[in-house]
């Protein structure tokens, strides 16, 4: 094995990996570094550059300061709503998509197959296009402009998504388990409970994963479904960079942009070596 | 905080209600409130709007304002659920030809009566005036100016060229770009890689070359215009602009630059007046640089119009009309233009404000009374690249035939002029 480790291939192979990984961190460390600059370092010199004095009031100003139009709370407030939305959105999603495809894979029924490609169709589907259908059921229901009405929204539409996986995961579970357990008297939902939900942990934190960086980071519902201070953490990183007669506010933006991350950057780090596991194993079978 | 807020407009509304039978009776007791939607949020922009809020509460009124952050279309797309959802704000940001078509798709407030009664009429520019009244009413009142042809000339790369002249006509300006190229500015034109970057520098030379052809071509859409000589000469104009310009600014915001136009390694900018703002913002000194009104070749300054407006749309509850009638008069208050301009750096849109006082800057002194010049000799046109002179599928179809043209180098002018010509045709 040691010998291995160095043979020339694999130098070249961690070469090029290394390589691939600098391209793809290099915008990264732009925004870190720019979160510790100044805004007039940066107008002053260039885009890219190493601080020259610390600036870590940029945090606390992405924080709790800037304003966004009479509000001059930071970024917080709008972390909140963010996350207002997408814990239950995600919770619901992922569980309504997991008896979806239970559903579809193992209790097979008339329409079954019609049933999931339809379901599945909404990845297909543009945002923009189902805009104005959500404006008409938003506005009948009462849901227009409040954060329960982003929960509905992101819930469903979550739902092709976490069907998809979800069936193509709970079809490799051998049919004979779930017959067994029928003879033994259990129902649809007991068997989801005792046997499925048990055998589901890679599949449910690659659901979790996707459906909360998804989420956290949609912007056009955010902005469109919500008013004011209901706004997603999304509409106010906008916010922060949209003002038309001013320099960029390339300091506090990046760090606000860094904040606003870290969500889903935790939830990638507590999830993520379940997550290439559970891709795959749906991808496969 | 959804909770509450729908308690507070559910409370707010059933009150309204209740109260209703009554104020039909005393119109003038009920309490002016105001809900806003506009992309105003952060920087100058939102503290000019938030200040206008403080001034609307001050005269006794209710202000409401959701800003809906990022560019036009999120905002658009907010108006549209609002509409459709049989609340729409009583009044929203909207400028241009826009106001006209979105004028058709929900009822608007006919403002005749207050635009009269302030005598708002006679100190606006008409071109502008007529944008407000598509139908020959007023349903939307302008708020503040920018000129998107100003010319920036850079001190240090003036030294360099040793001149000291600000040009006046395109040639004066080719000639000027030209003994920078020789005294050592890497590059005359600073310029960004925004769309409508590409779009400002050739409204300009055209607006500069002919401001006749530009208003018929490009604001009346006339065919023969469009193929006209002028055109051709504006494009090669562009040519010339493009060559003396970075290459590598791709999708760049003209700000990234700004250090290397006041260092002098750049030497003149063709932008909005807003960049002055974005100029002593990011720490530069008024001293280093110069603003003119953009080249005009018959030497009376061309002014290219984009100009911020408040769209006001009918509701039936007395208190959203009230407040609709006291936004009005404020917007059109020259007290009140002169506080959001001083805020946000552009010009007030009524032309009779003085700006010889304090809290103005020579550009701003320098822009106004450019404008009050160009109206003078009809010369004051609308933008296109800031979708003043068309809606936005036309500007974009135009911009596209632009981008390409100054990136790609082995167009010929002519080519550009007839396909300029195709896409109009194409986008009608």
């Amino acid at each position: 094995m040691r010998d291995r480790s160095f043979a020339p291939s694999r130098i070249l192979i961690y070469l090029v990996v290394l390589l691939i990984a600098a391209a793809w961190l290099a915008p990264l460390a732009v925004v870190v570094l720019n979160s510790l600059r100044s805004n007039e370092e940066i107008a002053q010199g260039s885009m890219i550059g190493w601080p020259q004095h610390w600036a870590w009031s940029n945090y606390l100003t992405a924080w709790s300061g800037f304003c966004v139009a009479e509000t001059c709370a930071g970024i917080r407030p709008y972390m909140l709503n963010s996350a207002l939305v997408t814990t239950p959105a995600t919770i619901f999603s992922t569980l309504l998509g997991a008896i979806a495809g239970y559903a579809v894979s193992l209790w097979r029924f008339r329409g079954d197959t019609w049933i999931y490609g339809i379901v599945t169709l909404g990845l297909f589907l543009p945002q923009q296009m189902r805009l104005l259908p959500w404006t008409i059921v938003l506005r009948d229901i009462g849901l227009i402009n409040t954060l329960a009405g982003l929960v509905l929204i992101h819930t469903i539409q979550g739902l092709s998504f976490t069907t998809l996986f979800c069936r193509n995961y709970y079809v490799a579970i051998p049919h004979e388990l779930i017959r067994a357990a029928r003879i033994d008297g259990a129902g649809f939902f007991r068997i989801f409970w005792r046997i499925i939900l048990p055998l589901s942990g890679p599949i449910l934190v690659v659901t979790v994963i996707w459906q909360f960086t998804h989420i956290w980071n949609e912007f056009l519902y955010g902005v469109t479904f919500t008013s004011g201070q209901q706004q997603p953490v999304t509409a106010a990183l906008i916010a922060l960079s949209a003002a038309v007669a001013d320099i960029p506010q390339h300091g506090v933006q990046s760090a606000a942009v860094i904040i606003a991350a870290l969500p889903t950057l935790l939830i990638y780090l507590l999830g993520g070596k379940y997550f290439v596991r559970g891709l795959t194993a749906g991808a496969v079978k | 905080m959804p909770i509450t807020t729908t308690r507070r407009r559910l409370l707010a509304g059933s009150a309204a209600a209740l109260a209703l039978p009554a104020f039909a009776r005393a119109q003038g007791a009920v309490k002016p409130r105001l809900t806003a939607i506009s992309q105003w949020s952060a920087g100058s922009d939102g503290a000019a709007i938030t200040a206008l809020g403080k001034k609307f509460e001050e005269k006794g009124g209710v202000w409401q304002h959701s800003p809906v952050p990022g560019f036009t279309t999120e905002m658009m797309n907010k108006l549209r659920a609002q509409i459709m959802a049989g609340d729409p704000p009583a009044c929203s940001q909207l400028k241009g030809p826009e106001i006209a078509a979105w004028s058709k798709i929900a009822p608007t407030v006919d403002l005749d009566a207050v635009v009269a009664a302030a005598g708002y009429e006679k100190v606006v520019a008409p071109d502008l005036a007529k944008l407000h009244k598509p139908a020959g009413k007023w349903i939307a009142l302008p708020l503040q100016i920018y000129s998107t042809n100003m010319l920036f000339l850079s001190k240090r790369a003036m030294d360099k060229a040793k001149a000291d002249k600000i040009p006046v006509t395109w040639a004066d300006f080719n000639d000027l770009a030209e003994k920078m190229k020789a005294g050592g500015v890497a590059s005359p034109i600073a310029n960004g890689g925004t769309r409508p970057d590409d779009g400002q520098k050739f409204e300009a030379a055209l607006a500069g070359i002919s401001p006749a052809a530009y208003r018929a071509a490009i604001m009346n859409l006339d065919k023969k215009a469009l193929e006209g000589p002028e055109i051709k000469a504006a494009f090669a104009q562009v040519r010339k602009i493009a060559d003396w310009m970075d290459p590598n600014v791709g999708a760049q915001h003209f700000s990234t630059n700004l250090k290397r136009f006041v260092d002098g390694d750049m030497g003149m900018m063709i932008m909005g007046g807003w960049a002055q703002g974005v100029l002593r913002n990011a720490g530069f000194k008024f001293e280093d640089f110069t603003i003119a009104p953009g080249p005009s070749d018959n030497g009376k300054p061309v002014f290219l119009l984009n100009a911020d407006a408040f769209i006001f749309w009918q509701r039936k509850e007395a208190d959203l009309q009230a407040g609709q009638t006291l936004m009005a008069q404020l917007v059109m208050d020259p007290a009140i233009q002169t506080m959001y301009s001083q805020i946000t750096g552009s010009i007030p849109v009524r032309t009779d404000v003085d700006l010889s006082g304090e809290g103005w800057s020579e550009g701003q002194r320098t822009t106004s009374a450019a404008l009050k010049s160009a109206i003078a000799s009809n010369q004051a046109l609308l933008s296109m690249a800031h979708n003043m002179a068309q809606e936005n599928g036309m500007t974009a179809a135009m911009i596209d035939v632009i981008t390409e043209y100054v990136k790609n180098k082995t167009i010929k002018p002519e080519q550009a002029a007839t396909r300029l010509a195709d896409a109009v045709e194409g986008a009608r």
